[in-house]
């Protein structure tokens, strides 16, 4: 059985404006999908869209060809996992208890939930922290017992939206490695951001061309790409309002926006 | 933390042994109709309506994510004192089916304003804090009527009104405590059993529900069962201050947060509590029926503040 999120012209209005506008995407167990686009192109909404938080207007949002919609939540979290911008716990749980409730969609017993926990900490070096209240570590310690708790949930799909955006340099490069590690291990993962530079660190030499760049703007897919395409660049400073090019540094390729005043 | 569950629990259950033998000493040809048909009969209406009382503060708290969620946030003892002002006004002494017309009228006044609120939490697009907003507005509407009929009423009749609306563990027998428990075993139950679906709602909703929890069913299966059990409760002995605030954050502050502990524990303790406070009153003004409801916030407040206050270990 594949997993397959569908996404097919999804279209969402709030009074006149509209903040998503025939928008298809597709994303497969094994697929990495970025979807790139400045503060509000209308990428938090076609997240949402996806999980299933927000109903389209028109246009389809189908798991497996049923549609997002028809799905009890727990069918859904089956399929999907999301990891948000931030942890945002209302008390001091400890992290094994934040990943263990991860687990709600299975029926087992409260030790089975434990375990598995443990075991998902482990897979991001983070068993050290399980017994520490979330809310005392640091920004980049959360986001690590978050993808535990993504691991958790053992779906074949991960939205990730902006995970690395209350994260110092180190804090992102690890976070994106271990995005890296989730979708080599089979997960398909769809990626927002809007900085595209983050997705260097998720990668090894050679996969660049099997990452999907989608370039969203103002609710509309501006262009379909991939992050090895000699044009991306271009694609991305129009999305952006800005110049860019891709410049190779230790062999992997990252983006350097310019004001488009001073061009040549 | 594991010596600490078990001290706390030894706690209580050793005040809920001694608690019926606190008070004014009994002349010994009556001992026994005291203990037993008086003593004894409120200690279990003491342990039933203390433990659902502080276990829906904590589901609420959970719920709202609010430290200061509580019954009277979703408007039911707005309701509860609405329906037992108008039964003392139409006149306190008629009864159906064998209940004091107080309580049917306070326990269908409670359910009433708390079910308009469930209603509303089952709106697809419903933040909590439209749920606390609804609360507050039903709570002000139930009390403006409230207002209105005491308006009305004649001094005799406040007097009774004001009487129960301290709070009050009623002289009963175990008739009424009988008719209590299944309305309190449902609430209780089917509380508990939202346990893990509460655990997931401390990373919010929306993550809640994309962890598969049905955030609109537990909503409404919260707040309705929640106002079950604190109908019930009111119903009987008006509204009695605090417990249900105080009892889940002295059970957080010692036991941790984690709610498979904070819940089941908050059952526990507020049963024991709201014993004790009923021993305590008994001695404070003896021969006197004083209002339970002063003793718990009186009781309960200093050991807040002193578990707030106390630097976390």
């Amino acid at each position: 059985m594949t997993s397959l999120l569908e996404v097919s012209g999804a279209t969402v209005r709030k009074g006149e404006r509209a903040l998503l506008e025939d928008v298809s995407l597709r994303v497969a167990p094994g697929d990495f999908v970025a979807v790139v686009g400045p503060n509000g192109a209308g990428k938090t909404t076609l997240m949402r869209v996806a999980l299933g938080l927000q109903r389209p207007d028109a246009g389809r949002v189908t798991l497996n060809g049923r549609d997002v919609g028809a799905l009890s939540p727990r069918e859904r979290a089956a399929f999907l996992a999301w990891l948000p911008q931030r942890v945002q716990v209302s008390e001091p749980i400890t992290a094994l208890e934040h990943v263990a409730a991860a687990r709600y969609r299975f029926t087992e017993s409260h030790r089975r939930s434990e375990e598995a926990a443990l075991v998902a900490l482990a897979r991001v070096q983070a068993e050290p922290l399980a017994s520490r209240p979330i809310t005392e570590l640091s920004g980049g310690e959360q986001q690590r017992v978050a993808v535990a708790a993504l691991l958790a949930q053992e779906a074949p799909l991960v939205l990730l939206d902006e995970p690395a955006n209350f994260l110092d340099p180190a804090q992102q490069l690890e976070l994106y490695a271990l995005v890296g590690q989730m979708w080599r291990s089979g997960l398909g993962v769809l990626c927002i951001t809007h900085d595209i530079n983050v997705l260097a660190h998720a990668m090894r030499a050679g996969s660049e061309g099997r990452i999907r760049v989608l370039g969203l703007s103002k609710g509309r897919v501006a262009f379909e790409s991939h992050y090895d395409a000699p044009d991306l660049g271009e694609h991305l400073g129009r999305v952006f309002s800005v110049r860019m090019r891709g410049v190779e540094v230790e062999n992997r390729r990252v983006f350097v926006g310019m004001s488009l005043e001073r061009g040549e | 933390m594991r010596t600490r569950l078990v001290v706390m629990l030894a706690v209580c259950a050793l005040v809920v042994a001694v608690a019926p033998f606190i008070g004014p000493p009994m002349p010994p040809h009556a001992r026994d109709f005291i203990l037993w048909q008086l003593r004894i009969p409120r200690t279990l209406m003491a342990l039933v309506v203390g433990g659902t009382l502080s276990l829906v503060g904590a589901v609420y708290q959970s719920l709202f994510s609010n430290p200061l969620a509580a019954p009277s946030t979703i408007g039911t003892t707005a309701g509860a004192t609405l329906g037992a002002l108008v039964a003392i006004v139409l006149g306190a002494r008629a009864a159906m089916w064998g209940l004091p017309l107080i309580t049917a009228a306070a326990f269908a006044g409670a359910l009433g304003v708390s079910l308009l609120v469930a209603a509303i939490a089952a709106g697809r697009n419903v933040r909590m804090n439209d749920l606390v907003l609804a609360g507050i507005a039903f709570s002000m509407a139930a009390g403006a009527i409230s207002t209105g009929v005491q308006f009305s009423a004649d001094s005799a009749e406040l007097l009774t009104a004001m009487r129960w609306t301290m709070g009050h563990l009623p002289q009963v027998g175990y008739q009424n405590i009988v008719m209590l428990l299944p309305i309190a075993a449902v609430s209780v139950v089917g509380l508990l059993t939202l346990t893990r679906a509460l655990e997931v709602f401390i990373s919010g909703e929306e993550h809640a529900e994309s962890q598969g929890v049905n955030v609109r069913a537990v909503r409404m299966a919260s707040i309705g069962l929640g106002a079950l059990g604190v109908a019930g409760c009111v119903a009987w002995c008006g509204p009695i201050a605090f417990v249900e605030l105080i009892v889940p954050h002295i059970v957080r502050r010692v036991l941790g947060v984690s709610r498979r502990v904070l819940l089941p524990c908050s059952v526990v303790v507020g049963a024991s509590f709201l014993v004790l406070c009923d021993a305590v009153a008994r001695i404070i003004f003896p021969g006197k029926e004083t209002p339970v409801g002063l003793v718990t916030a009186a009781l309960g407040t200093p050991l807040l503040i002193y578990l707030v206050a106390r630097k976390p270990s």
